[in-house]
């Protein structure tokens, strides 16, 4: 068949875009921009404002010699760039999708490659147009409007609501499925948000250093292995109290303990559920992941979670994994670090769901007459996603130093040797350092301070730190006037925490602190397209919500699954907040 | 019963099957890797 | 006097399916009324495939077809008992399957076939288990340009 619908929505789309573009290049819309990208407008008139400053002294010193005024260029202030990258964007995909929309215009399509892959293009332009829109428009919008409604209210509801990027991407997305139904045109193309979202994954391995990963894998393993395996459990054991058929209870139990839909249309077949329970449980997990998607996030802000928490709890709690995802953007959507932790939980529980769709079986054929045995090579090769391999494969990559140098992963790195001249301690900060050294050298000073490293339990590199090693630190740091070595940089780190250590020194310890961290750019460059990929993905699973099929929960499964669902979700809270510290 | 809406991968996926859409994911993730490297 | 000659008949084995089977019953004319069964597959499916992408092909493919197969059953089942109970009383029968929007579907049925009655069971009583995809009795009466009869509990 051919697949190449005719329609100038495309090349529309393309055509918008373009002019976005070029109203940015051009600072037509310098006064929009303004009140959207608030901060960065705020960089940019200090940046304007010392550049006049200093282009004013220059003028003034080139009259005084006689000299033309001299030829200045303002640098890029955050504003400048944020412009040009929406610009960029705007040229690149638009003019694309302009040439491309005058192709599908023009030409016949015959059946094929070539038309399959054309036909895909508007769909991925109208999800692309929603994510330009809701990031660049209404994300800052809302941002705007919590901030100017926070003095009345006393709180900042686009915050606590979690009004961002990701939350109403998606909502866009279920709107337009709802009830306007998804153009012919893009029926194609939207198909490819689970693409992006897998190549988001894979490319979210570049983010991880060893142990990180082991750290974050051994505390998914515990926590899922609780929570999923007794969620599985208890589903079992009350449907059994409650009279539920065998089947029905067994797909509920694979929903509401592993991967909700995935694990519920994994079953299905195996314990042979019936149409109508099938649909009351698929229902109802959708209502329940749905529901919990847009309330993890705002319960997060409200306890003030850290990213570690906050990851661990959505990828125990939720059951979809996409719905993780989008939870975790949801609550951080500007750094990728509760999604990285999220990930790593969700991946860790599509490994648990051979196991559980196993022990379902298992379960059925003890209980139920008739039943067939399971081949469990074939579930286990079935069910494996080899994506989690692609990730496993990019994490490796990464962590030998392919794409960025070790230690860059976190997005910071620290470089002695690249700080700036500019960047030095002045002379004033080195003196107040310098003379701290000398009071905790000697007397009273030296033995508290002995004592504080001591109490304070200071390690580095397996050994306590010694009173000797933090003088070395502290004299090497006033002779370079920066830091030399990460391990100092440490050290120096708890002296600033002394208390009643003079304040000037321990501003200047911070900023030297500050100042020897950079910013990876190939790092930031991977967490753009992550968070582009995702808001893309998360776009087009909100297409897939559909009411007609939330709208089916319902019985014995609504009320079995509500329980368990609280339950679960309070119970991992509850030892999220107990034992998981943001140690990483 | 009802007629294949999609000749070709399924109503939530371009691609004929899971594995393809894997390497393919795989791939492109490579490319904006790469890509990213080399332009830097 | 009603014209029972092409009779719409939306049923699919509920229980006021099973009312609305008796009051076309009622109604038709042996030897003369053409009973068009009409049977949805609702939509709601299309929302039950599986919306997260840890799933991989082959078990969504296998759900699929377990799906699929459970409503063919089904469907079979339904329209061979009732073409049976047509037969017994002389009455002239079609079936149509449809997958899609109940109430659409419907007003699109009787349309083509040319019903001139449309029957269709009441609504289910609250507290009844079921698809909660029922006709949306208000858009059908809107559409419908044929008399309709709604069979109740009381009739």
């Amino acid at each position: 068949m051919v697949y190449t619908v005719k329609s100038p929505a495309l090349l529309i789309i393309g055509i918008l875009m373009m002019a976005w573009g070029w109203l940015n290049a051009s600072g037509n819309i310098d006064g929009i921009q303004s009140s959207l990208q608030a901060s960065a407008y705020k960089d940019h008139l200090k940046v304007k404002e010392k550049f006049d400053a200093e282009l004013a002294v220059a003028t003034e010193l080139a009259k005084a010699e006689g000299k033309p005024a001299p030829d200045m260029k303002m640098p890029a202030s955050h504003f400048d760039s944020a412009k040009a990258t929406q610009t960029h964007m705007s040229y690149y995909f638009g003019g694309a999708f302009v040439l491309i929309g005058l192709i599908t215009l023009m030409w016949k399509p015959t059946e094929g490659s070539l038309d399959y892959f054309i036909s895909i293009v508007p769909g991925i332009a109208f999800i692309l147009a929603i994510a330009f829109i809701v990031r660049w428009g209404l994300d800052p919008i809302f941002g705007n409007w919590g901030k100017a409604a926070a003095p009345t209210l006393g709180w900042d509801f686009a915050k606590i609501f979690n009004l961002n990027y990701v939350v109403i991407g998606i909502v866009i997305g279920m709107v337009i499925v709802n009830v306007f139904k998804i153009p012919a045109w893009a029926a194609n193309g939207v198909r490819t948000a689970r693409f992006f979202l897998k190549t988001g994954v894979i490319l979210l391995g570049t983010l991880y250093s060893a142990a990180e990963l082991a750290q974050l894998g051994a505390l998914s393993v515990v926590m899922i292995g609780i929570f999923v395996l007794g969620s599985v459990g208890l589903v079992l054991f009350m449907g059994k109290r409650m009279g539920s058929n065998n089947s029905m209870t067994a797909v509920l139990s694979a929903g509401m303990g592993v991967c909700g839909v995935s694990a519920t249309v994994a079953a299905s077949p195996v314990v042979q559920a019936k149409a109508e329970e099938i649909a009351y449980t698929i229902g109802t997990i959708l209502i329940w992941g749905v529901g919990c998607m847009f309330l993890f996030p705002t319960v997060g802000h409200i306890l003030g979670m850290g990213p570690v928490q906050f990851g661990a709890w959505a990828g125990t709690g939720i059951l979809n994994s996409a719905q993780v995802a989008g939870a975790a953007l949801a609550f951080d959507p500007k750094g990728i670090e509760t999604l990285k932790v999220a990930e790593i939980f969700n991946i860790t529980r599509v490994l648990f769901l051979p196991i559980i769709v196993l022990w379902l079986a298992a379960w059925y054929v003890k209980h139920e007459e008739g039943a067939e045995k399971v081949n469990l090579a074939q579930v286990v090769v079935a069910k494996f996603p080899v994506f989690v391999l692609g990730f496993i494969a990019m994490f490796a990559l990464s962590s030998a130093g392919m794409f960025a140098p070790a230690g860059h992963y976190k997005g910071k790195y620290f470089s002695s040797t690249e700080i700036k001249e500019e960047k030095l301690l002045k002379g004033k900060e080195t003196k107040a350092i310098e003379a701290e050294l000398t009071r905790l050298r000697e007397g009273e000073g030296a033995q508290a301070f002995s004592k504080y490293l001591a109490d304070k339990n200071v390690v580095l590199e397996g050994h306590k730190v010694t009173a000797d090693e933090a003088y070395k630190a502290m004299s090497d740091l006033v002779a370079n006037k920066k830091l030399s070595t990460r391990q100092q940089d440490s050290i120096l780190e708890s002296v600033a925490k002394l208390e009643g250590l003079d304040a000037l020194a321990k501003g200047s310890i911070e900023k030297a602190h500050k100042n020897a961290y950079h910013t990876s750019k190939n790092i930031k460059s991977y967490r753009n397209w992550i968070a582009w990929l995702f808001a893309f993905g998360l776009i087009g699973l909100g297409m897939q919500i559909t009411g007609k099929a939330l709208k089916q929960a319902g019985g014995k499964p609504l009320i079995i699954g509500g329980v368990v669902g609280t339950l679960k979700a309070v119970g991992s809270l509850v030892v999220v907040l107990l034992f998981v510290k943001e140690f990483i | 019963m009802e007629a294949p809406k999609f000749e070709r991968g399924t109503s939530l996926s371009i691609f004929v099957s899971d594995r393809r859409e894997d390497f393919s994911a795989l791939i492109f993730a490579f490319a904006i890797a790469f890509g990213v490297m080399l332009l830097a | 006097m009603l014209n029972t000659q092409i009779i719409l008949l939306g049923h699919h084995g509920t229980e006021g399916a099973k009312l609305a089977e008796k009051l076309a019953f009622d109604v038709a004319v042996p030897q003369q009324t053409l009973i068009v069964h009409l049977l949805v597959v609702p939509d709601l499916w299309e929302g039950m495939q599986g919306d997260d992408w840890l799933n991989n092909a082959s078990t969504r493919d296998t759900f699929g077809r377990y799906v699929e197969g459970l409503l063919e059953k089904d469907a079979a089942a339904q329209l061979s008992a009732l073409e049976a109970r047509c037969t017994e009383r002389n009455l002239a029968y079609k079936s149509i399957v449809l997958v899609g929007d109940p109430t659409e579907c419907f007003v699109k049925t009787a349309l083509q076939e040319q019903a001139t009655l449309a029957l269709i069971g009441s609504p289910r009583p609250k507290g009844i288990l079921g698809y909660r995809s029922g006709i949306k009795l208000d858009a059908l009466v809107r559409q419908l340009k044929i008399p309709l009869l709604i069979a109740n509990t009381a009739s």
